[in-house]
């Protein structure tokens, strides 16, 4: 049976798990440094807006470009399957523990 | 006398597209684990529905945040659940740009040919499942951070606009 991903799935698959990484750093450092936080609600009209149109950009970006990358399209899919869940898992708890703790 | 404003349609539409999200994503777990040739067209026309309505609860829901949040946060601050801003709705902000980012991946996900594909099918299954849950938790701290503003206004909080 077949195992292997086009190149666009596993291209946008990676730049989902580096997206949601990148979310909670910036989610991180803009609760952290507030002058961050200014530049973005002066960017977007609102800090959140920025930082969802932030995302968008990163995640279309990686995905166009990994796309296009040799070694990702050779990547097996049990180990994109591992990034995307371990990333997701991280990012997420990295919000909880964050907005808890802080 | 019945009075529903802008700020109610709009946070009933969140909400509203937010579930329909987290539904359509457990459907399309329930036809991925049983893929086959006939409901291939199927799966992704649920995958697209996902990110459509995640895509219609981000829309509304930003519009609600950013022009109607600002006064029930005062109200959940002076309230006696100040973390239901602090925390859930920090966390919620967040952590629902990842289900976003995730239900715009699950359209692409499902173009493979899940049927003879065991790779992709439970990449398939891995993106909607991460879906509903990080959806649910979503819709789980809204309705606290909805209890926050139930419970300050039951204390007497007002924002002095009201």
């Amino acid at each position: 049976m077949e195992t292997k991903l086009r190149s666009e799935t596993t291209g946008f698959a990676l730049a989902a798990a580096v997206t949601v990484l990148f979310n909670t750093g910036l989610a991180w450092a803009k609760d952290a440094y507030a002058p961050l936080q200014d530049f973005m609600k002066s960017v977007g009209g609102h800090h959140w807006t920025t930082h969802g149109l932030a995302d968008l950009v990163v995640f279309v970006g990686l995905g166009l470009i990994f796309t296009r990358v040799q070694a990702v399209e050779k990547m097996d899919a049990e180990r994109v399957i591992r990034i995307l869940t371990g990333s997701v898992a991280v990012a997420a708890l990295g919000l909880v523990v964050w907005f808890v703790v802080h | 006398m019945t009075m529903i404003s802008l700020s109610d349609v709009v946070l009933l539409a969140h909400a509203g597209f937010g579930v329909t999200g987290c539904l359509a994503a457990a459907w399309v777990v329930a036809e991925a684990l049983n893929a086959r040739p006939e409901n291939a067209g199927r799966i992704r026309g649920v995958a697209l529905l996902v990110a459509l309505t995640m895509a219609a609860a981000w829309i509304c829901g930003g519009y609600w945040y950013v022009h109607f949040y600002p006064e029930e946060k005062t109200l959940i601050l002076a309230g006696p659940w100040p973390f239901a801003h602090n925390v859930f709705m920090e966390v919620k902000e967040h952590l629902f740009f990842i289900t976003g980012v995730l239900a715009l991946l699950l359209p692409i996900a499902a173009r493979e040919n899940l049927s003879a594909n065991a790779g992709a099918r439970r990449l398939v299954i891995c993106v909607a499942g991460l879906i509903v849950i990080t959806g649910l938790a979503v819709e789980g701290a809204g309705a606290v951070i909805d209890h926050g503003v139930k419970v300050a206004l039951l204390h007497g909080v007002s924002t002095g606009e009201r």
